[in-house]
């Protein structure tokens, strides 16, 4: 049963997009961003309208990572310039967006199988065809999700990308240092929402369809998947915070896998993930304690 | 260090083991996938009506076939992996209860072309779910009927106040219906859209300040769910609400012209039951719609908003408590 870790994977590599936005704005930029709610399926919507009016896939995905990045702007201009509270201009652009999503889709909206996706363009098709339907969406979600870290790892070691990290960790510094923390502030929002709603695009693609609703509770994955690769390797000095989120992001929707594979009672999904979580969680506790250990000795 | 690597290590393995051993096992009788959005009284009657049409069908759980029940909570994300689970296990059919499980499993049996079987949804060609290997039936409202027989209950009645939710394509198609029709029965409709469920309660003192004639519902997920606390408002304001089908009547909305659930469920049902036996492709059959609706009536509520119920209407009802 090969494919249901391909699955599970690939659902995990889409998603980590979505939790790379949130560990920039709430793991780097100490930002609660609730954004992420009304970005996601933004992304969604504009991909989706794009693709059944016949734009190329690859395109769509571009347009919907800059209206995210728009979305983000809005929630950096709302905090910094109009100054709001950072959590409430976050919940002022999700709600906004839930009608705007709306507005672009028009009502959910379904992509057919005749259209092209990512997933199965002729550019895809000409290098991965041979391939089945669900290693190919494995293989160009993994791509997707390469490019936007190893781009973002690039980034967080410019000047620029120190800034930001500087402004979470140390915000007088930046002042001191005679920058504005706003403009980094907004500069963090937008790379952030710009990969949420890189996410919405692709996980559209994939599932071939937008509902307004799909971005409900999408922050809580992401909190729950910077939290979950954070912790389990905030140890392990070698491995980027990029990379533990990819960890997170994978751990979560296989627990959610799990749960739904052990095949109990249906009710009990959301209990059980909640559970593996835990477990995880505690897990990662350990190392803690073996580790002060170790130091001791 | 080494120890942490190891704790990661034996997650991982963990996570992996389990996989490759849930998987292993191999069954012999085709399993179905049942794909629910959430738990609801309607929805689980389309679920016990599947596995009725299935029984009456000819087919024995167990011997030609066993189920794989999932439901989603209402998030998509988790139907698109309940789907994608079903896909990796190669079962014979989905069965998807509600619309976004239906465009996930849709979009999940694309590689392995596994035949689906919708339940549930208003307008399967505005959610793209006519063409392949896919079949269904459609839950659409039956709204003359309705409106003939709020008529009947309430003869000098103008407007017909509605709640829905605007991200629901089911209602938004329910709304224009009603809108086009309701001049035909004499009535305008006031509607109001609300984006969630917490906003519900507060179009309904919308609609009371109105001076609604009395209030429908459509087959609205969010409206429904809140439905006890609608009626508490419209009970003490004297304004009847009539539900969408025979769960809302007993729960205590006055009446309704609506489809039985578990009937649809049964049409479903059969359809798989065809695919299943290898009579016919779910991409040869064309979706089916719901033409029989029935009556319910709450007397209680009826008398307590003064209402009388015509005799040729009490004829052929069906009375919920």
């Amino acid at each position: 049963m090969l494919d249901l870790i391909i699955s599970t994977l690939t659902q995990g590599f889409i998603y980590a997009l979505l939790s790379f936005g949130v560990y920039i704005t709430y793991k780097i930029l100490d930002f609660p961003d609730l954004t992420v709610d009304g970005s996601f399926p933004l992304g969604a919507a504009v991909t989706a309208v794009l693709l059944v009016k016949g734009v190329n896939p690859f395109l769509s995905l571009l347009v919907s990572l800059l209206v995210g990045a728009l979305a983000g702007f809005v929630t950096g201009f709302i905090h910094v310039r109009l100054k709001v509270r950072d959590l409430l201009s976050g919940i002022i652009t999700m709600t906004a967006l839930f009608s705007i999503n709306l507005q672009i889709a028009g009502s959910n909206l379904s992509i057919a199988r005749e259209i092209d996706t990512v997933f199965t363009s002729p550019v895809t098709m000409s290098v991965f065809g041979s391939m089945s339907l669900i290693l190919r969406k494995l293989i160009v979600s993994a791509i997707i999700m390469i490019v936007c870290k190893v781009l973002l790892d690039l980034y967080f070691k410019t000047k620029n990308g120190f800034l930001l990290r500087a402004v979470g960790d140390n915000s007088v510094l930046v002042t001191s240092l005679s920058k504005d923390k706003g403009r980094i502030k907004i500069i963090g929002l937008v790379i952030s929402n710009a990969l949420v709603a890189l996410s919405g695009a692709v996980a559209c693609q994939e599932q071939r369809s937008f509902s307004a609703t799909m971005g409900t509770g999408q922050i809580v994955f992401g909190l729950a998947a910077v939290i979950i690769g954070t912790t389990l390797f905030r140890r392990v000095s070698f491995i980027k915070g990029t990379t533990a989120v990819i960890f997170g992001s994978v751990i979560y929707k296989a627990c959610i896998q799990i749960a739904i594979s052990l095949g109990l009672p249906a009710n009990l999904l959301k209990l059980i993930t909640a559970v593996l979580f835990l477990l995880i969680l505690v897990l990662g506790n350990f190392q803690k304690g073996s580790v002060k250990k170790n130091v001791r000795a | 260090m080494k120890k942490i690597k190891i704790t990661v290590a034996v997650i991982l393995a963990a996570i992996t083991l389990f996989f490759v051993g849930c998987t292993a096992k191999k069954d012999k009788v085709p399993v179905i996938g049942i794909s629910q959005y959430g738990e609801h009284a309607s929805l689980d009657n389309c679920r016990e009506g599947f596995l009725l049409g299935l029984k009456e069908a000819g087919l024995t759980e167990g011997k030609d076939y066993t189920i794989d029940y999932q439901n989603a909570s209402f998030d998509n994300a988790t139907a698109t992996q309940i789907a994608n689970n079903f896909s990796s296990k190669n079962v014979a059919l989905m069965c998807a209860i509600a619309t976004p499980s239906a465009t996930a499993c849709y979009a999940a049996a694309e590689d392995k072309n596994i035949p689906v079987v919708f339940n549930a949804i208003t307008d399967p060609g505005e959610a793209g779910l006519t063409t392949g290997n896919i079949t269904g039936v459609s839950d659409k409202l039956p709204v003359d009927p309705q409106l003939e027989l709020i008529r009947k209950l309430q003869p000098d009645a103008k407007t017909i106040g509605i709640i829905y939710t605007t991200s629901e394509p089911n209602s938004v198609s329910a709304i224009a219906e009603y809108k086009e029709k309701a001049g035909n029965y004499g009535f305008t409709i006031e509607a109001i859209g609300v984006a969630d469920q917490a906003s519900v309660t507060q179009a309904a003192d919308t609609l009371i300040n109105k001076n609604v004639d009395c209030i429908t519902n459509l087959t609205d997920n969010n409206v429904v769910g809140v439905l006890p606390s609608i009626l508490e408002k419209t009970n003490a304001a004297g304004i009847p609400v009539y539900g969408s089908e025979i769960e809302q009547v007993k729960k205590g909305c006055v009446a309704s012209a609506g489809i039985d659930y578990i009937e649809l469920g049964k049409m479903a049902g059969k359809l798989a039951a065809e695919i299943l036996k290898g009579e016919a492709k779910a991409s040869d059959l064309p979706y089916e719609t719901v033409t029989e609706y029935n009556t319910y009536i709450n007397s209680d509520a009826a008398t307590a908003m003064g209402i009388t119920v015509p005799s040729d209407v009490a004829a052929k009802a069906i009375e919920c408590k």
